[in-house]
């Protein structure tokens, strides 16, 4: 079901933008100011898969944001947001994959409260408030993502880790501009099959 | 059931603070009868952008400008250059503090008009809110009869926690939820409710089969549970139970919770509080507050500002309860 991620054109697209636009600024540089090297080969592995999914998503007609959980290297969930298949405001891909993770433990004969603690999320946008209650909650590892939320952002709009305190590490920015634009393309409404010249005139003016 | 109820509301901080007070230059006035003079004259030259809710006399008194990082003996100079005609004031330079900002709620303005005159504009939502006004006896008793539903369907669950998503305008029934933790760990009682809410609107993610009848599949009341439903009817005959389910095609239902009222027994945690954000609830009333909780107890999540939406919390008090039983 899910997990038959197809690459859509519009990322092929907007990679190919992308790459053109790596060229005029620093290399290491995302978001102006957080490096690449900062993501180890494994989480770059990782948040590529979150973004096929938020891809997906995208393509559902659904707001793109992938995420995928991966317990001792191997990828236990996979989710993204399903807000309008389910008419459930809080069916966001990590609640998707929370509910994964416990269908797994149940099948493997798990303990769910031990596996949640070694579970490292990756996903495209910063958790919100929600969902970084849940995880926070849930004590996983680690929460990488893609990035932030300015709506809704369980550290940007209001930081959850504060009243919590959280044995969660957090870190954010890769592809941050990446996952931002799937989020514009989607708000915006822009026909995912409109040609490319007038996509690369939108991101102009977005960006 | 004689247990009297009183609904107390959950307002943000700044509605319940006293106002955060700030130092400014005041001097006396020589003559009476020269203050519109004098007044005109300091709006001209020193203009209070920021401090436009204080009126600038106080009988002989007249305030003349925030005293940040300035000494008090520099203020005449000031004045004076300026070309403020400094023969109409004494001289009298000292500090006062007084409100720095607007005075929101009745109690407030009280505070800060008693140390330096301050407009107030009453809000009188607001007032009703923070005075625990809103609501009248009548609405009081079916807030109670709502909050006493909630706590039996809590009975369903092991830790007790039950919720009940009521429509406000027909003050019926659309969907319940008990804390189902052990089928997975987000399933509290608020986030089963919401998607037994979705359920009444052709969505939802969480199978609950088990827990409904074969009859029930066909019947409007697909979001509450037979044995709750079961239950509720044979003891509240005057509640309407899943009354927007009318023909599903002649029903208008809204967009997620949009207007429905959200009764907990418990106060929601972080994760829940923000669920109802995003289902975009009107209004939550919860029993006891909770030490997890983010409507009051450990923040208050319907207040951030930066939210596209907001809801009012209220918590429900069964003051004579332990009298009755």
């Amino acid at each position: 079901m899910l997990n038959k991620v197809i690459h859509s054109d519009i990322l092929q697209k907007k990679r190919k933008l992308d790459s053109s636009k790596e060229e005029s600024t620093s290399p290491t540089c995302i978001n102006g100011n957080i490096k690449t090297n900062y993501f180890s080969e494994y989480e770059q592995k990782y948040m590529e898969k979150a973004f096929e999914l938020a891809n997906e998503a995208l393509q559902s007609n659904e707001v793109p944001v992938g995420c995928i959980f991966v317990y001792e290297d191997n990828i236990i969930a996979i989710g993204r947001n399903m807000v309008n298949e389910t008419r459930n405001a809080t069916r966001h891909a990590e609640m998707c994959c929370i509910d994964q993770v416990n269908d797994f433990c149940k099948k493997e004969n798990l303990n769910f409260i031990a596996v949640f603690k070694e579970t490292f999320v990756y996903v495209t946008v910063e958790p919100c408030i929600m969902c970084a209650a849940a995880l926070y909650d849930l004590k996983v590892k680690s929460i990488i993502y893609g990035c932030k939320n300015d709506r809704f952002g369980g550290e940007t709009v209001f930081n959850v880790a504060d009243v919590l305190k959280p044995v969660t590490t957090r870190k954010g920015g890769y592809r941050a501009d990446d996952a931002m634009n799937l989020l514009k393309l989607f708000y915006q409404g822009v026909n995912p099959s409109a040609p490319s010249s007038k996509l690369k005139r939108k991101f102009k003016e977005t960006t | 059931m004689s247990a009297i109820c009183k609904v107390r509301s959950i307002l943000d901080d700044s509605f319940i603070n006293n106002l955060p007070l700030t130092e400014v230059f005041v001097d006396s006035i020589t003559c009476p009868k020269n203050i519109s003079k004098v007044v005109l004259e300091l709006n001209l030259l020193f203009p209070l952008p920021e401090l436009i809710h204080l009126k600038r006399v106080k009988s002989k008194e007249v305030l003349l400008f925030p005293s940040q990082n300035i000494v008090k003996e520099e203020v005449h100079k000031i004045l004076q250059e300026r070309g403020f005609p400094i023969d109409l004031l004494k001289n009298e330079i000292r500090k006062v503090e007084v409100a720095a900002v607007p005075p929101l709620v009745r109690s407030q303005y009280l505070q800060c008009h008693s140390i330096w005159p301050c407009n107030f504009h009453s809000d009188k939502y607001i007032e009703k809110l923070y005075t625990n006004t809103l609501f009248s006896d009548e609405e009081l008793k079916i807030k109670m009869k709502f909050m006493n539903i909630t706590e039996d369907i809590g009975k369903f669950s092991k830790n007790n926690n039950g919720v009940l998503i009521v429509d406000p305008k027909s003050n019926s029934v659309v969907a319940v939820g008990y804390d189902r933790s052990n089928d997975g760990p987000c399933r509290h009682a608020v986030m089963v409710a919401i998607d037994n809410v979705s359920k009444s609107q052709r969505g939802g993610c969480w199978t609950n089969d088990e827990y409904f009848t074969v009859d029930q599949c066909n019947s409007n009341c697909k979001d509450i549970p037979s044995d709750i439903l079961a239950l509720l009817r044979g003891k509240y005959t005057d509640i309407k139970f899943s009354d927007s389910a009318l023909i599903p095609s002649e029903r208008v239902t809204p967009y997620l919770c949009t207007g429905y009222d959200v009764f907990s027994t418990r106060e929601p945690c972080i994760m829940c509080a923000m669920a109802l954000i995003h289902s975009r609830a009107k209004r939550v009333f919860y029993g006891k507050s909770s030490e997890n909780g983010g409507l009051g107890t450990l923040c208050k999540i319907h207040t951030v500002k930066n939210l596209n939406h907001h809801y009012e919390v209220f918590i429900v008090e069964n003051i004579e309860e332990k009298k009755d039983s």
